[in-house]
């Protein structure tokens, strides 16, 4: 058994320990190498960069040879070189693996699926590629000796990256929020977010939104988009305040523990997915529940 | 510019069949929504060249599925794409990425294209994979999660929609791009447009056609998910005692 590791986390380490045999990792830089000593049998520093899924995909297809299984992050990229991998080594590539096995030959796993409405047990023969959601799996990797080598390609990418533009980014981390209120179209105007905000702030909560409000009105950046194109969240209370509840968004708060719905209409489908719901004029119940929480928490 | 256009026939999941597991063989198809962006997008940049869409079936049974297909290539010829391949093998059906990927990739060859357009990941397995395993088939670069997209002189020029930014990259033509929701706004067909479609071709391929063969299938069984929601509903009362009753909930289950 041998696993590779593309773009190596802790947690891809450790999953990949997990398979049991030999782990390798595939690093672009010394730096990164120099991070995961201790953690992977091999260590493959690629001088290619690593911000071009096609030119990763090359340097991982040297590596992948004679290897059992591939891990890569859930990541944009990690799935895109996922899927070129895959076709190159004529493997199947399981993305958002929600558990991993290799048992008799071949990789188990699940992951959801249908708009996360399923599970789906896969069963694929060796070798494979799976990418990982981050998150999912948590533990060390156990200390091993390193050896570290160097790969050198000399194949000139296609892709040339002409300029990165980093995206508006507050404080907000969703995916590790406790409490999210989370506001949909229910709310008329920009400003009326504010409520929200307020809420969130007395229950010591983030804001999340619907796709609507980050995508189409732009009233909140991107960061704060909940659901199957957003962010996926877990928190113990997820608050869906006029949010009326599309499948795409109920997809990305499946694993809250708690989930609660304010909604005037009574047919919303969001009532259908949600612990407790009140139907309720946003407008009027969110100031009093503002008032009655910061109440509570001043006790 | 000769653009194809990756179509995927997706299982609707809001009207998923479910006994004890998905009975995918009755739930209805449609246009995996991410798709329209994709036609939208090409019959934006084709120009005077052809814009098709190319399908292959992946969900069985495949007589039906041949007409559920035809109805879903028919809307995307409204919005404007010339014609169409429909891929459909009983050996594709249930086949493994790859072999669908070859299928493809079998399509692009033997019709031509410049570039090839498809959705970031299909609304219904939600993987994203088969444009680079597309891309990989034929050679051609690959620049997925597109935003925005410019052709200048026969390179592209996208803006990829990454998670923490934004990447401008280049790359020459032939390539394959996968795009996002905010790409566009895709149109509306006109009735007009709908009884013109009616007119345009639809050509079938089995993989004999394609002179391919593929790999064994794989093994996939879909359990659905239980939602185990409590589907309390407050509904009763003036607003004030709603929201009492919602905090006495919360505190309840220990959340607030």
């Amino acid at each position: 058994m041998k696993t590779l590791v593309v773009y190596p986390s802790k947690e891809l380490l450790y999953v990949a320990s997990t398979l049991g045999g030999e782990v390798v990792a595939l690093v672009f830089n010394e730096g990164e190498a120099e991070a995961i000593k201790g953690k992977a049998h091999r260590v493959v520093v690629a001088n290619v960069d690593a911000r071009l899924p096609d030119a990763v995909a090359e340097a991982a297809a040297k590596v992948a040879q004679g290897v059992d299984v591939v891990l890569l992050p859930s990541t944009k990229n990690g799935k895109t070189v996922g899927g070129l991998l895959a076709q190159r080594i004529g493997a199947e590539l399981i993305v958002d693996a929600t558990s991993l096995r290799v048992e008799g030959g071949a990789l188990k796993a699940e992951r959801y699926v249908f708009g996360n409405k399923a599970v789906a047990t896969v069963e694929v023969p060796l070798p494979a590629v799976a990418t990982v959601p981050p998150g999912r799996f948590q533990g060390e990797p156990p200390a091993v000796q390193t050896s570290v080598e160097k790969l050198q390609l000399d194949t000139a990418p296609k892709t040339r990256i002409v300029s990165v533009e980093e995206k508006a980014r507050g404080a907000v981390k969703l995916e590790e929020a406790e409490i999210i209120v989370s506001v949909g179209r229910g709310f008329k105007k920009k400003e009326d977010l504010q409520m929200a905000f307020e809420l969130a702030k007395v229950l010591g909560g983030q804001v999340g939104c619907s796709r609507p409000i980050a995508a189409d009105l732009k009233w909140l950046p991107e960061e704060h988009w909940v659901g199957l194109s957003g962010k996926k969240v877990k928190p113990k209370l997820y608050l869906a305040v006029g949010i009326s509840g599309q499948p795409q968004h109920i997809a990305g708060i499946l694993e809250s523990r708690i989930i609660a719905a304010i909604n005037n209409d009574p047919s919303a489908p969001i009532f259908q997915n949600a612990d407790y719901g009140v139907v309720e004029d946003l407008y009027k119940i969110v100031p009093i529940l503002i008032n009655k929480i910061s109440k509570l928490k001043g006790q | 510019m000769k653009i194809a256009v990756l179509i995927k026939t997706a299982l609707d999941t809001s009207q998923l069949r479910v006994r004890d597991t998905v009975v995918v063989e009755e739930t209805p198809l449609k246009i995996s929504d991410i798709d329209r962006n994709a036609v939208e997008e090409a019959v934006k940049l084709k120009g005077q060249d052809k814009a098709y869409g190319v399908t292959v079936l992946k969900w069985g049974p495949l007589q039906r599925r041949i007409q559920e297909a035809e109805n879903v290539l028919r809307e995307a010829l409204a919005m404007g794409l010339d014609e169409a391949y429909l891929v459909a093998d009983e050996k594709l059906i249930n086949a493994s990425h790859a072999a669908t990927a070859k299928a493809i990739a079998a399509v692009v060859k033997k019709v031509g294209a410049d570039l090839v357009l498809a959705g970031e990941a299909t609304v219904d397995n939600y993987t994203g994979q088969i444009p680079p395993r597309v891309a990989a088939e034929l050679g051609w670069p690959v620049v997925t999660y597109v935003r925005e997209l410019k052709v200048e002189g026969g390179k592209l020029v996208a803006r990829r929609d990454l998670e923490d930014h934004v990447e401008v990259v280049e790359v020459p033509l032939p390539a394959v791009v996968s795009v996002t929701r905010e790409i566009n706004q895709p149109r509306i067909p006109t009735l007009l447009a709908i009884r013109a479609a009616m007119k345009k071709p639809i050509n079938k391929l089995t993989l004999a056609d394609l002179g391919i063969s593929v790999e064994p299938k794989v093994s996939a069984a879909y359990k659905p998910l239980l939602m185990q929601r409590k589907k309390v509903v407050i509904k009763d009362g003036t607003p004030e005692e709603k929201a009492e009753k919602l905090i006495q909930y919360l505190k309840q289950e220990g959340v607030i």
